[in-house]
C-alpha cells in the first residue's frame, strides 16, 4: 500500500549508493511494490546517508529516507510516508552549499533525456547555437570560469586559442581520468548528469568550431561509462549532435589506470593507443595535439559549469566567487569528518565553515586538510578561516586540484601522510624525467625510513632541497607537484618530523614502528575477543600483548568491548 | 634589439649576454656555438628529442622555470641562465639522481685497489692476448719497476679480484713479472724533446726512481742522489735477496733508468756532503723521497740490545749475503720486515728461528703468503706476548715477556693487545731483531707534519721549489705506495714548470661493491667463456734450497700458464668506461657516487646475442635507442616497458637482439651509457 | 586465438585503437596472454615491443590470469586514512596470497588499487566490480566467505 500523497519515489543508485547496498534495497522496493515505478537517480551528495531515498510528494514537497536497508520494515516507512526514518540535511550543512552546477545532480533520472531536457537541460545549446561563436567564447571569458581540473587557467582563453586555429578538424577532450584519490566529484557529475557534460561540450564545438569530441574517461568508473555512452546515443539519436550544420562525433575512451594521464599531453598519447607520456611543450595541443590536430582540453567540472554561464549570461555567473576565481566550487569531502560527501561552494568559502559547518567535523580532533590530492598541500587548522580560490590556496603551498578535500584528524602523523601521497605519485610518475622517476622514489623511501624510525636529522634538510629541485626539475604537472605533499608538511608540521627523527615517536601514535599495543589490565573483563581477533597469536592466556609478535595491526583495539587496549609510544 | 627578418635570426640574453639565435634553434645550439658548456644525456641531435635526464637545464630568468636546454627554443629577449650555481645544482641533482639508480663498475675492482692505478684488467687482457709488449707499455703507464713490484708487490687488486668468490684471485702480480722479465732488456721508451728543465732527487728508493722515470717522460733531466752505495733504497737494501735478486733482476731493471738518461751520484747525504739550499739554487725543483730508514724501539729496558729490523736486513745486502750465523733468533714483530727478518737469519744458518707477535696471526699485518713460507721454512709463532725487558747475561740475550689477551679494536680496527699481569717469562737468545716498524729521519729545512713526515700538498709539494715523495711523506709502506707518490711528485714538477698546480682530475666510480658482500649470483660476465680452472700455481724452488741459499723463492710464470691465467678474469669495468657519458657528465659537473643513495632496480644483464651486452642496471631511461631504432632505422625492436622507477628498455617478450644487430649498432652508439654496448671492449663506440 | 580475435571484431584496425583493443582482450579473457599481444600487434599493426611497452604502462592491464574472484582494495586517500592497508593485510592473511598475486586454487586475486571513487565510503573493497564499503574486520571476513562458498 503506498501513500497516495506520493508523487515519485527516487533512489540513489550511482556508485557510491550501489555501494552502500542501494541494489538491494532498489530490489527490495520493487519486491514490495512491483507497480510502483521508482526512479533511479544520481548522487545527491549525501554520501553520509546511503543509501538514500527522496519522496516526492503530489504537493511538490520533498522527504528523504537514509541509511536505508533492504528490510521490509524500514522500507515500508517510505512508502507509508511515515515519519519514522525520515532524514534531513543538518541546517548548518545546507546553508553553506550552493548547488549550481550539481542543481540535478540525484534529482532526475540520469539516463533519461527527457527529464534532463524538462529540468532546462539543453536550453543552453540552444542558444548556443543561435549566438556567432566570438560571442560563446567571449561569454565564458567573461565569467571569469578557470578550469576546475587543477591549473585554474582560463577557460575561455583555452577556447579562444582554439577557435582562432584555421584547420578543417579540431578536436577537443573531456578529461574524465578523474585520478586524483580521495577526488570523486567529476564521476558523481558523469553518473548523475551525463547530458549536462556533453551539452557543455556540444557548446564548446559551436564555439570553437571543433569537429570531434572524446571523453577520456578512466575505466575504474563504469556507470559513468554507462551513462554517457546511453546518453550519447540519446544525442545522436535526437540530433543535438549537428551544431550549426556540421555533425560532432562524441566518442567515449577509456583510461587505463595511468594518474600521469591527467597531464594534457600524457593524454592525447594515451587517446593514441601510446604509453602515457607527456611530452615537452611548445607545440602546445591547440597547435598540435590528438594526432597533430588543434586539440583543446578541459575537466568533467569545467564542462559541467558551461551551460549555466549560457544559460543566466556571463555577469550573473560572475556574481559568484571571488575577484579572480568566479563561481561555485565542488569539493570531495573525506577523511576524519561526520558528514564526508560531496560540496557545491561559492568560491570564497573559508576551509572553517567547509570543513566544520558542511562537513560536521570535531574541531577538537582536526589537525588539517590536505586539499589537491597527491599534488597538494595540508593547510593547518590555524589557517582555516582563509577564504579559498585558486590564489589563496596556491599561497598556502596547496592547489585547489580537482576538488578533493580529505580532512586529517589529530590521529594522523603527517609523515605518514605524506609518506602515503609520495607513495601515490612515485607509483604514479610515468618514468620520463629523472627527477621525477628516482626523485619522487627516493623522498619515498626516505620518509619511509622515518616512518620506521630510521630516519636521519640530516634526511629533513634532504626531503626540503631535493622536494624543490623535483618541483623544479619535472616536466609535467605530477613531478612538478609531487612533493607538495612533503614540502606543505615540513612547513606546517616540522615538529613531527623531528619527533620522529630525533625523538624516535610518533605523537599521533601511527607509525607502528615507534608504537606499542598494550592492555590495560584494569580494563580488562577477560572475554578473549582480543586473543581470538589476534592474527599473530600474540597476546598470552593471561592477556599480555607480545611486542614482537604484535604486529600493530589494531584488530584488538577495535574489538576490545571495553576499550582496554591502546596504542602507546614506544617507551 | 635589432631582429633581422631576412636572415631569421634574433637575439636572446644567454647568462647576462646578448646572443643571436636562428630561428628554431635550441638554447642548448647557442649555447654551444658561444662556448658554453651544458652536458646532455639524452640529447643527440639525431633524433628527436626525449627531455628525459634533465641534465641540461637552463634557467629561464623571468619565469623562474627550468627548461631542458635541448628542447627549448629562445624567445626574442628571453633572459636563460645557464650556468649559475643553482642550475648547476639541478644538474648535479639530476646526475646524482642517476647515479643513484646506476649500478655496474665504472672501474674494475683490482685497478680501483692498486695505489697507483695501474690498468689491470687491460694489462691482463693483452697478456692473454700474447701481447705481452703492449702488456708492459700498460703497466708502464703507472708502474715503472715492473721487474721489482712484479716480485715482491703485496697485490693489493689481487685481494680485490672477483675470482676470490669462486675460490683464488687471478694470478694478476705476475703478469707484470712475465711481461717486463720477457722485454724489459730490449724495450726503451721514446723521450720527448728535452724541456730544459732539470730537477735533484734525494733519495734513488722506489719513490726517486718512479718520479726520475716520468719526468723524464716529460722532457726534465733528473739527477738522483743517494746515501747508498747504489740505487734503489729498500728495495735494495730492505727486501731481501731470495725475494728480489740483485745482480740479475734489480740491476737490470736500474738501468733501464739509465738508458733513459737518469743520472745518479752516489754516497751523497742530505746535512753531511749535500747541501739543500744548493741544490735549490741549481736545480728547478728538489725532490725528497729519503724513506723510512729508521727502526722503531720495542720500548722496554735494554730496547737498544735488540738488533735494528732494517738495520739487519740492509748489513746482510752490504755483506753480499754472507752475515754471520745470528744464532738463536727472536724477531719481535708481525710485519713483512719481521717476516724478511726471519727468513734471513733461517737462511743464514740459524737452527732457532722465532717470531713473537703481541696479538695472534688474524691481526698480523704481514702477508699472508709470507707467514707461510717462513712456517714452512721452519720458524716457529709466538702470539700475544710482548717483551717487557731485555738483558745480557754471559754473553747470551735474556728476553722478558709478557703475555696478552685481545681486547676491544683500536683505531686500526684491530683488536687491542692488553698485559696480562703476573704473566712474565724470560726466554734467552743470542739475537733479537726488533722489526716492530720504521720512521723517517727527515733532512733539515723540509716542512714536516706532527709525525715527522713531510708535510704535502697537491702534487707533492712541500713549498717552493721543494717537493717530497715516499716513506717520509706516507709513512713505511709499500713499493707500488712509494713508485704512486713519486709519479704524483713528478706531475707536480711538471706542473710548477707549466706555471700550473697540479689538480688530480675529478673522477667517480661507481661499483657493484667488494666481493665480500657479493655472491656469484652479483658476478657479471659478458663473457661466457670465463675459464673456471684453478689459479696457476707460482713455481717455487725446493725447501732445502730455500732453507740454505739466498736464491730466488718464486720463479716466474711461463707465457702458456698465464695467458690460461689470463682467460680466469671477468674482467668486471665496464664496457663503455672511456666512452660513458653518465660519467663524463657526472666528473664535469661534481656529482658524487654515493650522495643520494637508495633502491637499485633489479640488474638484469642480457649476454645472449653474440656481440652485444645490453645492461639494464646502467640503462638511464633516456629512451634514446629506442627513437634510433625507430626513426633512424626505421624498425622497432626495442621498447620502454612498465613505468616510473621500474622503467626498463626491453626487446619484445625480452627474446634478445636479433644476431642482425651486430651489422647496425646504431642503438650501441647512440646509448649515453653501457647500458647498450659491444661486447669486446677494444670495439669502441662511435 | 579465435576468442581473442572475436574480441576486437568490433574495432577499426588502426594503430590509435590499440588500447581500447586490449581493453576487450582483457574483458574477454580477464587477462592479456603472450598470445593476445601478437594478435593485438597484428590487428592493430603496432609492433609487439611496443605492444608490450602500452600493456606495462597501464595498471589497468594484467598479464597474468587473474581468480575467479579479483578482490580491488582501494588505497585512495580517504580509504588508506581510514585503515585500507589493513585491510589488506587481512585478507592477504587470509588467502595467503600477495597483492597481485591469485592464490592456489586459482578462485582469489587481491589487488591494490588507487581509488574507486567511493571516498566516503572508505575503506572499500570491490570484488570483481561489486563495491562494499564502510568495511572492518568482521565485514571483510564475511565478505571472504560469501565468495569462498560461490
Amino acid at each position: 500500500m503506498i501513500n497516495s500523497n506520493i508523487a515519485e519515489i527516487r533512489l540513489g543508485t550511482a556508485s557510491c549508493g550501489i555501494a552502500s547496498g542501494a541494489g538491494a534495497v532498489l530490489e527490495k522496493m520493487q519486491a514490495m511494490e512491483p507497480d510502483f515505478k521508482i526512479t533511479e537517480v544520481g548522487c545527491v551528495g549525501c554520501c553520509y546517508a546511503e543509501p538514500l531515498a527522496e519522496v516526492i510528494t503530489k504537493d511538490g514537497q520533498s522527504i528523504f529516507y537514509g541509511n536505508l536497508t533492504a528490510d521490509e520494515k524500514c522500507l515500508a516507512n517510505i512508502f507509508n510516508l511515515s515519519e519514522a526514518g525520515r532524514f534531513s540535511e543538518p541546517e548548518q550543512r545546507s546553508s553553506k552549499m550552493l548547488p549550481r552546477v550539481l542543481k540535478l545532480a540525484g534529482r532526475i533520472d540520469p539516463i533519461s533525456l527527457e527529464a534532463y531536457r524538462k529540468a532546462g537541460g539543453y536550453h543552453a545549446l540552444g542558444k548556443a547555437q543561435e549566438m556567432a561563436p566570438e560571442a560563446i567564447v567571449n561569454a565564458v571569458k567573461e565569467s571569469g570560469l578557470r578550469g576546475r581540473g587543477g591549473g585554474g587557467f582560463s577557460t575561455g582563453m583555452k577556447w579562444s586559442f582554439l577557435a582562432a586555429k584555421n584547420s578543417p578538424e579540431k578536436i577537443i577532450i573531456c578529461n574524465a581520468d578523474e585520478g586524483d584519490p580521495g577526488a570523486f566529484m567529476d564521476r558523481s557529475l558523469m553518473e548523475s548528469v551525463p547530458h549536462q557534460v556533453l551539452e557543455g561540450m556540444l557548446i564548446a564545438a559551436a564555439a570553437t568550431g571543433a569537429t570531434k569530441l572524446f571523453i577520456y574517461c578512466r575505466a575504474e568508473y563504469p556507470m559513468a561509462i554507462r551513462n554517457l555512452k546511453i546518453a550519447i546515443a540519446q544525442i545522436n539519436e535526437n540530433k543535438l549532435n549537428v551544431i550549426k550544420g556540421r555533425t560532432i562525433e562524441i566518442i567515449i575512451k577509456e583510461g587505463a589506470g595511468a594518474f600521469v594521464c591527467g597531464e594534457e599531453t600524457a593524454l592525447i598519447a594515451s587517446l593514441e593507443g601510446k604509453r602515457g607520456t607527456p611530452r615537452f611543450r611548445p607545440p602546445f595541443p591547440t597547435d598540435s595535439g590528438y594526432h597533430q590536430l588543434p586539440t583543446m582540453i578541459n575537466n568533467v567540472e569545467t564542462f559541467g559549469n558551461i551551460p549555466l554561464i549560457i544559460d543566466e549570461g556571463a555577469a550573473a555567473y560572475a556574481s559568484i566567487g571571488t575577484e579572480n576565481s568566479k563561481g561555485t566550487k565542488i569539493f570531495a569531502l573525506a577523511g576524519d569528518l561526520k558528514y564526508p560527501g560531496l560540496a557545491e561552494v561559492p568560491m570564497g568559502i573559508t576551509l572553517r565553515e567547509i570543513v566544520f559547518d558542511i562537513g560536521g567535523a570535531d574541531p577538537e580532533n582536526v589537525k588539517a586538510v590536505q586539499t589537491g590530492g597527491p599534488s597538494g598541500g595540508c593547510i593547518p587548522v590555524e589557517l582555516f578561516d582563509t577564504p579559498i580560490d585558486y590564489d589563496s590556496l596556491r599561497s598556502l603551498g596547496a592547489i585547489m586540484g580537482s576538488g578533493g578535500l580529505i580532512v586529517i584528524g589529530k590521529n594522523r602523523c603527517m609523515v605518514e601522510t605524506a609518506r602515503y601521497f609520495l607513495d601515490f605519485t612515485r607509483r604514479e610518475s610515468c618514468g620520463k624525467c629523472t627527477f621525477c622517476r628516482v626523485g619522487t622514489t627516493r623522498m619515498f623511501e626516505t620518509l619511509e625510513r622515518i616512518t620506521k624510525g630510521e630516519g636521519k636529522p640530516e634526511d629533513i634538510d634532504f626531503l626540503e632541497t631535493l622536494g624543490n629541485q623535483v618541483r623544479k626539475g619535472s616536466l609535467c604537472g605530477l613531478g612538478q607537484t609531487a612533493p607538495n605533499p612533503v614540502l606543505a608538511t615540513l612547513r606546517y608540521f616540522k615538529n613531527e618530523y623531528l619527533d620522529h627523527v630525533e625523538k624516535r615517536t610518533c605523537t599521533a601514535l601511527e607509525c607502528n614502528a615507534l608504537v606499542k599495543v598494550k592492555l590495560d589490565q584494569s580494563k580488562c573483563v577477560k572475554c578473549k575477543l582480543c586473543i581470538k581477533s589476534c592474527p599473530v597469536g600474540a597476546i598470552s592466556s593471561d592477556f599480555v600483548i607480545d611486542a614482537d609478535k604484535c604486529t600493530r595491526c589494531n584488530s584488538c583495539i577495535e574489538l576490545c568491548p571495553k576499550k582496554a587496549i591502546s596504542r602507546y609510544p614506544n617507551e | 634589439m635589432s631582429n633581422s627578418a631576412e636572415n631569421n635570426t634574433f637575439e636572446f640574453i644567454l647568462d647576462g649576454k646578448t646572443v643571436q639565435a636562428k630561428a628554431g634553434e635550441t638554447v642548448l645550439e647557442v649555447a654551444r656555438r658561444e662556448g658554453i658548456t651544458i652536458p646532455s644525456l639524452c640529447f643527440n641531435g639525431k633524433v628527436s628529442h626525449t627531455t628525459s635526464c634533465f641534465v641540461c637545464v637552463v634557467k629561464d630568468c623571468k619565469t623562474g622555470k627550468f627548461l631542458p636546454s635541448c628542447a627549448a627554443r629562445p624567445a626574442p629577449g628571453q633572459a636563460i641562465d645557464a650556468s649559475s650555481d643553482e642550475v648547476k645544482s639541478m644538474r648535479k641533482t639530476a646526475l646524482e639522481l642517476l647515479l643513484s639508480e646506476h649500478s655496474g663498475d665504472c672501474e674494475a675492482p683490482c685497478t680501483m685497489a692498486c695505489p697507483a692505478h695501474a690498468a689491470v684488467e687491460e694489462y691482463v687482457r693483452a697478456g692473454r692476448e700474447g701481447d705481452w709488449l703492449k702488456a708492459l707499455k700498460i703497466i708502464k703507464e703507472r708502474i715503472p719497476l715492473p721487474m721489482s713490484i712484479g716480485r715482491v708487490c703485496p697485490r693489493f687488486c689481487e685481494k680485490e679480484c672477483r675470482k676470490n668468490l669462486y675460490g683464488k684471485a687471478v694470478s694478476i702480480n705476475d703478469f707484470k713479472r712475465l711481461a717486463a722479465d720477457l722485454y724489459y732488456r730490449e724495450y726503451v721508451e721514446e723521450l720527448p724533446e728535452d724541456t730544459g728543465k732539470k730537477v735533484a732527487i734525494v733519495g734513488a728508493g722506489p719513490a726517486g726512481l718512479s718520479a726520475a722515470y716520468y719526468l723524464r717522460l716529460n722532457g726534465v733531466k733528473v739527477k738522483l742522489f743517494d746515501q747508498m752505495p747504489q740505487a734503489g733504497g729498500m728495495i735494495r737494501y730492505g727486501i731481501p735477496e731470495y725475494r728480489l735478486p740483485k745482480n740479475d733482476i734489480l740491476d737490470v731493471e736500474l738501468d733501464h733508468f739509465r738508458k733513459l738518461g737518469v743520472e745518479f751520484e752516489f754516497n751523497a747525504k742530505l746535512g753531511e756532503n749535500l747541501d739543500l739550499d744548493k741544490l735549490s739554487a741549481e736545480y728547478d725543483a728538489v725532490g725528497i723521497a729519503v724513506g723510512c730508514w729508521n727502526s722503531s724501539t720495542i720500548r722496554c729496558n735494554g730496547e737498544e740490545l735488540a738488533t735494528p729490523g732494517i738495520d739487519f736486513l740492509r748489513d746482510n745486502i752490504l755483506s753480499g749475503c754472507k752475515l754471520a750465523n745470528p744464532g738463536k733468533t727472536i724477531v719481535i714483530g708481525g710485519g713483512n720486515t719481521a717476516m724478511d727478518c726471519v727468513r734471513t737469519a733461517v737462511r743464514l744458518g740459524a737452527e732457532d728461528v722465532s717470531c713473537f707477535y703481541r696479538r695472534t696471526e688474524n691481526e698480523m699485518p704481514a702477508e699472508k703468503i709470507e707467514i707461510h713460507e717462513a712456517k714452512e721454512e721452519g720458524v716457529k709463532f709466538e702470539f700475544l706476548i710482548a717483551p717487557t725487558n731485555l738483558r745480557r747475561e754471559n754473553g747470551k740475550l735474556i728476553l722478558t715477556c709478557q703475555r696478552m689477551v685481545l681486547g676491544e679494536p683500536d683505531a686500526s680496527g684491530r683488536r687491542r693487545p692488553v698485559p696480562q699481569p703476573g704473566s712474565e717469562f724470560d726466554t734467552v737468545a743470542d739475537t733479537v731483531i726488533a722489526a716492530v716498524g720504521q720512521n723517517t729521519v727527515m733532512p733539515d729545512g723540509i716542512k714536516v707534519n706532527k709525525y715527522g713526515y713531510a708535510e704535502v700538498t697537491a702534487g707533492g709539494k712541500v713549498e717552493g721549489k721543494i717537493f717530497s715523495a715516499g716513506d717520509c711523506v706516507s709513512g713505511a709502506a709499500t713499493v707500488v705506495e712509494a713508485v704512486a707518490g713519486g709519479r704524483i711528485m713528478a706531475l707536480g714538477m711538471v706542473a710548477m714548470f707549466e706555471g700550473k698546480e697540479l689538480t688530480e682530475p675529478y673522477t667517480i666510480n661507481v661499483s657493484r661493491g667488494s666481493w665480500r658482500s657479493m655472491s656469484t649470483d652479483d658476478v657479471v660476465k659478458i663473457h661466457d667463456q670465463v675459464s673456471d680452472a684453478e689459479r696457476a700455481a707460482l713455481p717455487l724452488i725446493s725447501l732445502q734450497e730455500r732453507k740454505s741459499t739466498f736464491k730466488e723463492v718464486a720463479g716466474t710464470m711461463d707465457p702458456a700458464t698465464l695467458q690460461a691465467e689470463g682467460k680466469r678474469c671477468i674482467e668486471c669495468s665496464c664496457t663503455d668506461k672511456l666512452d660513458c657519458r653518465l660519467k663524463k657528465s657526472a666528473e664535469l659537473c661534481g656529482a658524487c657516487v654515493d650522495s643520494i643513495c637508495g633502491r637499485k632496480n633489479a640488474k638484469r644483464i642480457d649476454i645472449r646475442h653474440p656481440q652485444i651486452v645490453q645492461d639494464t642496471g646502467k640503462c638511464i631511461k633516456c629512451g634514446i635507442c629506442v627513437k634510433t631504432c625507430k626513426e633512424l632505422i626505421g624498425k622497432t625492436l626495442l621498447s620502454a616497458q612498465n613505468r616510473g622507477f621500474q622503467t626498463t628498455v626491453s626487446t619484445a617478450f625480452n627474446a634478445g637482439l636479433p644476431t642482425s644487430c651486430a651489422e647496425c649498432g646504431a642503438c650501441i652508439d647512440a646509448c649515453p651509457t653501457g647500458a647498450l654496448d659491444w661486447k669486446d671492449k677494444n670495439r669502441r663506440k662511435k | 586465438m579465435e576468442q581473442i580475435k572475436a574480441c576486437l571484431a568490433a574495432i577499426a584496425p588502426e594503430p590509435g585503437n590499440l588500447i581500447r583493443g586490449l581493453q576487450a582482450i582483457q574483458t574477454g579473457e580477464g587477462y592479456v596472454s603472450d598470445e593476445a599481444i601478437k594478435a593485438a600487434s597484428d590487428y592493430f599493426k603496432v609492433p609487439v615491443a611496443e605492444v608490450e611497452g602500452v600493456l606495462s604502462f597501464y595498471a589497468q592491464f594484467k598479464r597474468v590470469k587473474p581468480g575467479r574472484f579479483t578482490i580491488a582494495v582501494c588505497d585512495g586517500t580517504a580509504c588508506h586514512i581510514k585503515g585500507s592497508p589493513l585491510i589488506m593485510e587481512w585478507l592477504s592473511d587470509a588467502l595467503k596470497i600477495r597483492p597481485g598475486e591469485t592464490d592456489a586454487q586459482g578462485n582469489f586475486s587481491i589487488e591494490k588499487v588507487s581509488c574507486l571513487g567511493c571516498c566516503s565510503l572508505a575503506p572499500v573493497m570491490a570484488v570483481n566490480g561489486t563495491v562494499y564499503g564502510k568495511l572492518d574486520r568482521k565485514k571483510v571476513v564475511s565478505i571472504l566467505k560469501e565468495y569462498q562458498n560461490k
